[in-house]
């Protein structure tokens, strides 16, 4: 790998396809674009250059067709990367494929985002094996820069240490190494909260949980908003995958609401389908906000404003990000329940996540930081004070995680870094 | 003229340059206390040590519509209500002139610890007029007044100057974006870190690399862009105390070795004229780099580790590589052909990536290019590390290199 330069993107013409390509691309690789059509590898080039604003980007790619160029191209390809829709049998019927013509040395990587590294990898080469691991980019990939590489049952440990030294020195990315468990850590965690909001808005609506759970929370965008951005289809394989496949403490959260089921029935699939739209559908400058109960959307009305949000957003808007927590710890009343419930339940599941998935506080951190620019549960458990949390989770009764509650007992602090790393994801 | 107080530079910290302030829903007040506090904890200092602050900033009045930006200092900590505090402005040199402030107040013994924070918030507004508001850098009324994007035109033609007294090469601009969008891949606060450039967009005109102005392409021009910048300037007194309690020496802590500070006409036609007979396009920046060298006790840029210049666009870097001596005078091109510039070169310039691969956020850009020079000489710029560095120089430019500010740092 170390001396070839050449990148195979299989499945070019998908958003993460085009988006990695743009990434390898950008980095110098010289990058072969595969589809199932030359248009389809046209289309993905051009979606390249758009990611990069570059049409000189192209110098450094070539396009092909699963049928013409395959064999020839991964054969001579230092990495391969599978950027197929998530479904196993077609991604085990193309891995057969680059078993066969891949050179020994070549790295395979696919870009799954929390299908099994190793039912992906049975039935294959020992070689293919041991040079197969997972590399989850985040969309779009030539933003965010949050990278989970995910080795499999076979993965040699030099070709893992090779990946991340790519990775992190030649693409930018913040690496972080997580273990083969569905949804990985970044998608475990952001989709776990943003179904418990789904499901919150069952009841409570959608624009009020948008906003009692907003920005000011920690995230760059207000969660329902954000699965009309990802897409009802890919939220929808991601918490069933989960709920399928993983018995943890916050089991019922993965459930899929049954009037999102109904709305993908009817093509609700969010921002990719504007004239259905998902939780939210615009006609014009207006906006028009589903109703759980009912199904239809409605015009959107903002919700009432409440004293602890509103306290909370101005002093984010200053940077006293530790000012807007204590207000968040202080405030009372049902809707301070229920926003406390989210955000400690956040930190309380991300963090509980070492261990089982993720190495450690920071690296949980890094991945909500910069794959779903998240606020570092550390981060939170920082600026409302280690023991403060730990009574706070006590009285939500919700896990307290081993991290926090060392952190309360030394007195010390959890977050790796300073305001300059998190100070952004609290938005005012 | 007895030789002036010793100026120390302990420090500082930056914001990330590739972050929208305006999308965090935030006042530019929270940007100059996320740097403030984080160069606090970097120096280890404490709040009550602070003595006085000086602001760098160009047009808070215009983007954000507030004045007084001095004060705001003192919303930062309570530690600091009290002090006494200052904002200064000179276009893009705003930030070195807080600096030349600060230094002479510790020259003259006034104080021992000073604060310098340069801040601009600039994506409160479309690139538009965001661009008309830059137009007030130059004479706004002669030059800038119902012009799109007056900037590009002006320094446009200072590469028309070159053409017509010493021949210009596109190319070698082009040449100069590519290094430093390189440059700032390797600075984790770079505004471009992760974006594309190759030389080959950078020479050619394209759907993505439009001309905006005379000569200048969009690879040609530095970024708008949302940061602050803070660092402590120190004297003796309070850097020997501060190098004991850090456990290092008061030999291994930066100075200020030098400084040029020359204002020329604001207008660019009178500018062109006044230097006409001169070998210099610029004289007056090139009587800053000599000042600077002077009080530096330097022969020239030969003894520098590296520069940090001002690259609003690439036609200012270029006329830097002649201006600091680097090369005989209209003969920069030389610099670029022969690679003398890059990382790696036997003068590295810009190794942050400098307005054009870092970002340029206007008041706070000054400041921004003395942490790097504190970073390089104190070898911690990771990435972007000259290796060995001992001095290194700064040129910061305000308006269409009217105010010339330049200070020579090392230990």
């Amino acid at each position: 790998m170390a001396e070839n330069n050449k990148v195979v993107i299989i499945g070019a013409n998908g958003t993460m396809g085009a988006g990695a390509g743009c990434v390898f691309a950008g980095a110098g690789y010289t990058v072969t674009l595969l589809a199932r059509s030359s248009d389809k590898a046209a289309a993905a080039l051009l979606d390249v250059q758009n990611d990069a604003r570059a049409d000189a980007i192209a110098e450094r790619i070539s396009l092909g067709t699963y049928d013409d160029d395959l064999a020839r191209t991964i054969g001579e390809a230092g990495l391969i990367f599978e950027s197929l829709a998530e479904d196993l049998p077609l991604k085990k019927q193309f891995f057969a494929l680059v078993d066969k013509y891949r050179r020994p040395d070549a790295i395979v990587a696919t870009g799954s985002s929390g299908l099994s590294i190793a039912a992906m990898a049975a039935g294959r080469s020992e070689s293919f094996r041991r040079n197969f691991l997972g590399i989850h980019l985040f969309n779009p990939p030539h933003v965010i820069v949050g990278t989970e590489v995910i080795p499999g049952p076979d993965t040699n440990p030099a070709v893992l240490k090779t990946a991340i030294a790519m990775l992190t020195k030649r693409l930018g990315r913040k690496v972080i190494v997580t273990e083969d468990r569905p949804a990985f850590v970044g998608n475990r965690v952001g989709f776990k909260v943003l179904n418990e909001t789904a499901q919150l808005a069952a009841e409570h609506g959608v624009a009020f949980i948008d906003y009692l759970i907003g920005p000011h929370t920690g995230r760059a965008m207000a969660p329902l908003a954000t699965v009309d951005l990802v897409g009802w289809d890919v939220h929808k394989a991601i918490v069933d995958n989960v709920f399928a496949n993983c018995k943890d403490e916050a089991h019922e959260c993965f459930k899929m609401p049954a009037y999102m089921n109904r709305g993908l029935e009817q093509g609700c699939l969010g921002d990719k389908t504007p004239e259905r739209g998902g939780f939210y559908r615009r006609e014009g400058v207006e906006v028009f906000v589903l109703d759980p109960k009912s199904g239809g959307h409605v015009p959107l009305i903002k919700p009432a404003p409440i004293e602890f949000v509103e306290g909370m957003k101005r002093h984010h808007r200053v940077g006293r990000y530790s000012d807007a927590l204590k207000i968040f710890a202080d405030a009372k009343g049902a809707e301070a329940d229920l926003c406390h419930r989210v955000v400690l339940g956040y930190v309380s599941y991300a963090l509980n996540r070492v261990g089982e998935v993720a190495a450690s506080p920071a690296d949980v951190d890094t991945i909500m930081s910069y794959g779903f620019n998240w606020a570092p549960p550390s981060a939170i458990v920082d600026l409302l004070g280690a023991k403060n949390t730990v009574r706070m989770l006590e009285r939500l009764r919700l896990p307290v995680p081993k991290a926090v509650e060392q952190a309360a007992v030394n007195d010390a602090k959890l977050f790796v870094g300073g305001v300059l790393q998190y100070g952004r994801t609290f938005v005012g | 003229m007895t030789k002036p107080a010793p100026v120390y530079v302990l420090g500082g910290a930056q914001t990330d340059f590739a972050r929208n302030w305006s999308k965090e829903g935030k006042h530019f007040v929270a940007m100059m206390r996320e740097a403030t506090l984080a160069a606090l904890e970097a120096t280890n200092i404490e709040p009550r040590e602070v003595e006085t602050s000086h602001v760098g900033n160009f047009a808070a009045e215009l983007y954000a519509k507030q004045g007084h930006i001095g004060a705001f200092f003192v919303e930062i900590d309570p530690a600091f209500s009290g002090l006494p505090t200052s904002r200064h402005e000179a276009a893009c040199a705003s930030g070195s002139i807080a600096l030349i402030a600060a230094s002479a107040e510790i020259e003259a013994g006034r104080y021992d610890l000073s604060c310098v924070v340069g801040v601009e918030q600039m994506k409160t507004v479309d690139s538009t007029t965001g661009g008309d508001y830059l137009g007030t850098a130059a004479w706004y009324e002669r030059e800038a007044k119902g012009i799109e994007f007056p900037f590009p035109k002006l320094f446009g033609r200072l590469g028309d100057e070159y053409d017509k007294r010493y021949g210009l090469k596109d190319e070698h601009l082009a040449h100069i974006s590519a290094v430093n969008y390189s440059n700032a891949k390797r600075n984790p606060n770079a505004q471009t870190r992760n974006w594309f450039m190759s030389e080959s967009h950078a020479q050619h005109e394209s759907k993505f690399n439009q001309v905006i102005g005379g000569r200048i392409k969009i690879s040609d021009c530095s970024q708008v862009t949302d940061g602050s910048v803070a660092v402590f300037l120190a004297s003796e007194k309070f850097a020997s105390a501060w190098a004991k309690r850090n456990g290092l020496k008061l030999e291994q802590i930066p100075r200020i070795l030098g400084w040029g500070h020359h204002t020329a006409p604001l207008e660019f036609a009178t500018k062109v004229a006044e230097s006409k007979d001169d070998a210099y396009v610029l004289p007056h920046t090139r009587q800053a780099i000599l000042d600077a060298f002077k009080r530096a006790g330097i022969a020239g840029a030969s003894e520098l580790s590296g520069i940090e210049t001002h690259d609003c666009f690439t036609t200012s870097e270029y006329m830097a590589i002649d201006h600091f001596g680097i090369t005989k005078p209209g003969e920069s091109w030389k610099a670029v052909e022969e690679g003398v510039i890059e990382l790696g070169g036997k003068l590295p310039i810009n190794p942050s990536g400098g307005l054009i691969g870092a970002g340029h956020p206007v008041g706070a850009t000054g400041v921004r290019q003395m942490l790097d020079c504190h970073r390089q000489i104190t070898h911690v710029a990771g990435d972007y590390q000259v290796e060995g560095a001992k001095k290194f120089a700064m040129l910061n430019i305000g308006g269409s290199g009217t105010t010339s500010c330049v200070f020579v740092v090392g230990n």
